[in-house]
């Protein structure tokens, strides 16, 4: 139990606003969030994207940051992003397949 | 609180759990830093509207083509799309391109904002003194665009000297810059011939052994070292087998170097060189397929259509080469003009409608970052789809490929009526295509945000 508003549900939810401009589909679905957590006001979120070098590489990770800030409870948020474990298509919701034309061989 | 995204979870049940998580390389916000956006959205203008006014040439002296290629007007129409159209754009996609490929940072961009000045005088200049035939000024410019050529290899060895190792997109990179280097100064060296009148090599021979060194070695090569690393990006695949990667640029490199010899001197061996090309660019196909086979994202957008498309025009393409290769093929008027034939489908079919393919992926990427980079988690931006119409680009596409097979039959018979419709046909495409361009830099003008829903900022529970 904490006095926290947030919820995992609430981050990801505000996560989902957040498009990868290439593929038109919300970080979430495409899978790039690995992991997040929260303690004593900061919000850290484990992240990757769908390729090492992505030209997107700055704006998405700001924009994870600028989203979070914006929630009620978030005094500081940091966006890591990783390359390991890379990420795979398998990691994409039925969601995130579904809008991107992707089959899991 | 602590989680994991759902999917994330799952999967690292399975595969991941050896694995600890390893930040990226550059941990910061930073990242790998490309040139700034506008300094590559110059280079593609100015491209965009040489390919138009290129076009415009064409169509407005379908004679152009119909008749042999080595007269002033033809000169000065090859060295627009060639300097103009496909240097540009080509320069200005490898400053945003190279350091994501090879996940470093450009060396200079100071250096890119005194090219890009250097590069429009200089190819400017050149077109012009051709159209005259002036042969003291096309030196004097092509000294411009030959300076301009080297600041741009100059800022990419910088940057490529940052990365480790030699990965056969490395290589393939710096040999395709090793090759445009090549290239204006063996231009260089023509004029000089011509200027000082003392050649060695026969005129047409040197002339055509200049052009093989640009279009293989600058842009075959730079088309495909970077689909190796494009493709697999856009369809959501992996490089298949980077043994194929290796042979594909090692024979290429090796089959120019031989052509561009034989070619020179007349050889019969350019039969056999041209054979290890065409060996080369089967290779490549067949890493392609084996990418696209293994691809995730089973709808290819028409972005790459184009770019697929115009790497199957190496099937024609190479036809084409071997038969003119052949050293005992008779010199006839059919055969005379079944070398503009190649021209136009290396130059407009292979190298153009990859471009134009690239361009849509280029450029919405260029305006969307100068307009939406800083809005994203703020509002609610477009995704690069949305900045164009997707009917156009396919009406764009099928009128291309009408244009060209239309131009290129009617050029090989030398039927100007024919071309004349050819041409319209791809001025037609063009038109759209610079439509569709049109609407993306609208967003550069006037961004299109929108609020966030409120559930942003609002809880809808708590724990």
């Amino acid at each position: 139990m904490t006095t926290s508003p947030l919820t995992d549900e609430l981050v990801l939810e505000t996560l989902r606003q957040v498009i990868d401009p290439e593929l038109g589909v919300n970080i979430v679905d495409l899978g790039l969030i690995y992991r997040f957590a929260y303690a004593d006001g900061k919000l850290t979120v484990t992240m990757t994207l769908t390729t090492p070098g992505c030209p997107m590489h700055d704006s998405i990770a700001a924009g994870v940051k600028n989203i979070l800030l914006g929630l009620e409870g978030v005094t500081d948020a940091e966006v890591e992003v990783v390359w390991d474990p890379s990420w795979h298509p398998s990691m994409m919701t039925e969601a995130g397949r579904r809008l991107t034309g992707t089959e899991i061989s | 609180m602590e989680a994991m995204s759902p999917t994330f979870a799952e999967v690292k049940s399975k595969a991941a759990s050896r694995k600890t998580v390893r930040p990226a390389a550059t941990p910061s916000l930073a990242g790998f830093q490309a040139a700034s956006v506008r300094l590559p959205l110059c280079f593609v203008l100015v491209g965009v509207l040489s390919l138009l006014v290129g076009g415009g040439f064409l169509l407005a002296q379908p004679d152009l083509l119909a008749t042999y290629h080595y007269t002033p007007h033809v000169l000065a129409v090859t060295h627009l799309f060639v300097l103009g159209f496909i240097s540009s754009i080509v320069m200005g996609a490898m400053y945003q391109l190279v350091p994501v490929t090879l996940e470093v940072q450009l060396h200079s961009e100071r250096l890119v904002k005194f090219q890009f000045a250097v590069h429009v005088l200089g190819f400017a200049g050149m077109v012009w003194a051709f159209w005259d035939f002036n042969m003291a000024r096309v030196g004097i410019f092509g000294s411009v665009l030959t300076f301009g050529v080297g600041l741009f290899v100059f800022n990419l060895v910088r940057t490529l000297a940052m990365v480790k190792g030699w990965r056969a997109s490395k290589c393939g990179i710096a040999s395709a810059l090793f090759w445009l280097s090549a290239t204006v100064l063996a231009g260089l060296l023509l004029v000089g011939t011509k200027f000082w009148g003392f050649s060695p090599f026969l005129p047409l021979a040197a002339m055509h052994a200049h052009a093989h060194l640009g279009v293989i070695g600058a842009f075959v090569l730079m088309i495909v070292t970077v689909s190796y690393k494009l493709v697999p990006m856009f369809t959501l695949s992996e490089l298949q087998s980077e043994r194929r990667a290796w042979w594909s640029v090692s024979l290429l490199n090796l089959g120019l170097l031989g052509a561009f010899a034989a070619i020179l001197w007349q050889s019969p061996l350019k039969l056999v060189f041209a054979a290890v090309i065409v060996v080369a660019l089967m290779i490549y196909g067949w890493e392609i397929l084996a990418i696209l086979r293994a691809r995730n994202r089973r709808t290819l957008d028409w972005g790459m259509k184009y770019f697929l498309t115009a790497i199957a025009l190496l099937i024609p393409l190479s036809a084409v080469a071997l038969v003119l290769s052949w050293s005992r093929l008779p010199m006839t008027a059919f055969t005379m003009q079944l070398e503009n034939v190649y021209g136009l489908i290396a130059l407009l079919g292979l190298v153009g409608l990859a471009i134009l393919g690239m361009l849509y992926k280029i450029v919405p990427f260029l305006v969307w970052f100068h307009s939406y980079s800083r809005q994203i988690g703020r509002a609610k931006v477009p995704a690069l789809a949305d900045m164009y119409s997707v009917p156009l680009q396919i009406a764009g596409y099928w009128t291309f490929l009408a244009g060209l097979v239309v131009s290129g039959a009617a050029t090989a018979w030398s039927h100007e009526t024919g071309i004349r419709w050819g041409c319209g046909l791809l001025a037609l495409s063009l038109g759209i295509f610079a439509l569709n361009m049109a609407k993306i830099l609208a967003h550069f003008v006037r961004p299109k945000i929108e609020a966030f829903t409120k559930k942003a900022s609002t809880p809808a529970k708590t724990l």
